[in-house]
């Protein structure tokens, strides 16, 4: 059963085009990695799926529902959730104020706050401290639990490792499983294409808004991604 | 009025003018809107409440509750069917929007009221009075305190702890992730702007009962509100209640030195504090010790 089905999709940026076309499909308990240089248009694209930029042309469909004219807010209790680029918490608030504000309009499932500091269990130490005094790591595990809060069946990924320490990414990583167990589809967009590869079913690569390579990511060569991500003929 | 009671009136009357400046900062906080229309909903308030006492047998605080109902559904009104279609990173046109709505307002209330000065009467209690500790203190002054620090209490508790409250403060953060959340901007911006102007508008009722008033004191007021805000911060309920009554002592007591120049001493206390913040107070200090 395909959960999102993405085709044709333009988006721009006022005169700019940000995508062209682009074609996407994840399947109910898949993980999707897309990568992409700088300015490839990989976070164009979750904007224009969970309608922060409406896209141009194209259709959005999530089980089969054309969703592409609707709002931002509707998107999102329909069960797409975002951990946008940048983290961006609301720091005025407490993090358990944000993890809360990601409850309010949510849809019934398994994750509340409890399961939320199960999944971080480091999060309970600073619970109270607002938002804006975390570290890196600390504002990544919170943009994710909040997202989780939702109970999406959708959780689009904008790079969550930028600018992490390598062991706090692994942290962060490892909670992926868990996420995908409570049958919670994936999509992660990532510069690094090892661990991109190693997270996901499929992957796509997006070139200046264009994809220019998709397959199971067991099977497409190093050698081709980095063909693809760079722009290189392909070896 | 000795010192005294012009200090003790300056704070009730400082209370109100600490909810003027809540809700100018509440609009501008939240959506980024500069309400020019403010001061008039200010009046409104007023002559809403005036026109109830006066048709209607109800006490003061049934009108009050009604006025703030009714003003709730104008803030509500005026975001949800014209500032939300203005909203965006430039604020000019929703000031431009509100200025013309202030105009409208002013004139209508000129065409329905005529021009007079007037006054709330709302009978005996107006003069009832306690004693204490020798002090003579108005019952219906300390009540209308008392109001106004209740209302600022709920205002703090309804931010803090409710969802459309944590909701009012996220979308003064991010509005982008709000929606991301679930949450409709606009209904959140309707609901806020109802919100303040439910504080402008009970709050110009109650200043109503203790002075006069005319379809022309928006301006006044609005310029009092700005000058709250100012002085007591945009982020800060403490620091737009602490400047609320700083300004009423200084218009009060002003008032009370000299009847005719009252409002002088409000603006001249504003710009003395604007410069002494720009003043390097330590380096001043360091310099004067040497
Ligand atoms: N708000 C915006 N206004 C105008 N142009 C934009 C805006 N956001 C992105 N762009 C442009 O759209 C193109 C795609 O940008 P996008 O942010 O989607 O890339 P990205 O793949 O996410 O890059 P990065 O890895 O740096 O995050 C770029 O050329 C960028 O300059
Ligand atoms: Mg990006």
């Amino acid at each position: 059963m395909t959960l999102l089905t993405v085709e044709g999709l333009d988006v721009f940026h006022g005169d700019l085009q940000a995508t062209f076309g682009v074609d996407l499909q994840v399947a109910a308990g898949e993980a999707v990695a897309i990568i992409g240089a700088n300015g490839a248009g990989k976070s164009t694209l979750l904007r224009a799926i969970i309608g922060l930029t409406p896209a141009r042309h194209g259709t959005i469909r999530l089980e089969g529902e054309d969703i592409t004219r609707l709002s931002c807010d509707m998107i999102a209790r329909r069960g797409i959730a975002l951990v946008p680029e940048g983290r961006r918490l609301f720091p005025s608030l407490t993090v358990e104020e944000n993890l809360r504000l990601g409850s309010a309009r949510a849809r019934p499932g398994p994750w509340n706050l409890e399961a939320a500091y199960d999944l971080f269990p480091a999060m309970t130490d600073f619970r109270h401290r607002p938002a804006g005094m975390l570290s890196g790591g600390q504002q990544q595990m919170v943009a994710i639990a909040r997202a989780l809060m939702m109970n999406p069946r959708l959780l689009l990924c904008d790079e969550v490792s930028l600018g992490l320490a390598p062991a706090i990414i692994g942290d962060i990583y490892a909670c992926f499983r868990r996420i995908r167990d409570s049958s919670v589809s994936l999509v992660l967009v990532e510069q690094d294409i090892l661990r991109a590869r190693a997270a996901s079913d499929r992957v796509y690569c997006l070139l200046k808004g264009r994809v220019t390579l998709q397959g199971a990511s067991g099977e497409v060569a190093l050698d081709a991604i980095r063909a693809a991500y760079f722009g290189e003929a392909a070896a | 009025m000795t010192l005294l009671a012009a200090v003790l009136n300056g704070l009730m009357v400082g209370g109100l003018y600490g909810l003027f400046g809540l809700g100018l900062a509440l609009a501008f906080g939240i959506m980024r809107v500069v309400n020019i229309a403010h001061g008039e909903f200010i009046v409104l308030g007023a002559f809403l409440g005036a026109t109830v006492l006066a048709v209607t047998p109800l006490p003061l605080p049934v009108v009050v509750l009604v006025v703030a109902i009714s003003a709730f559904a104008m803030g509500w009104l005026m975001q949800a069917t014209m500032l939300n279609r203005l909203v965006g990173p430039n604020p000019i046109p929703a000031m431009i929007a509100t200025m013309g709505l202030s105009i409208i307002i002013r004139n209508a209330l000129v065409a329905v009221y005529g021009n007079n000065i007037r006054a709330i009467d709302i009978g005996p209690v107006q003069n009832l009075g306690i004693e204490v500790a020798g002090v003579a203190l108005g019952v219906l002054p300390l009540a209308i305190f008392a109001l106004s620090v209740a209302m600022f209490l709920a205002v703090g508790l309804l931010l803090r702890h409710s969802t459309t409250g944590r909701a009012f403060r996220a979308a003064a953060d991010d509005f982008e992730i709000l929606e991301t959340l679930g949450f409709n901007r606009r209904r959140v911006y309707a609901l806020a702007m109802g919100l303040a102007v439910t504080l402008a508008a009970v709050a110009g009722l109650l200043l109503a009962v203790r002075s006069s008033f005319t379809p022309f004191s928006g301006i006044e007021r609005l310029l009092i509100a700005f000058q709250v805000v100012i002085i007591g911060g945009l982020g800060s309920l403490r620091g737009s209640f602490l400047a609320g009554l700083f300004l009423g002592v200084v218009h009060v007591v002003g008032l009370s030195l000299n009847p005719n120049v009252g409002p002088l001493f409000g603006h001249l206390a504003f710009i003395l504090i604007l410069i002494l913040r720009q003043a390097d107070l330590p380096a001043i200090l360091t310099r004067r010790g040497r």
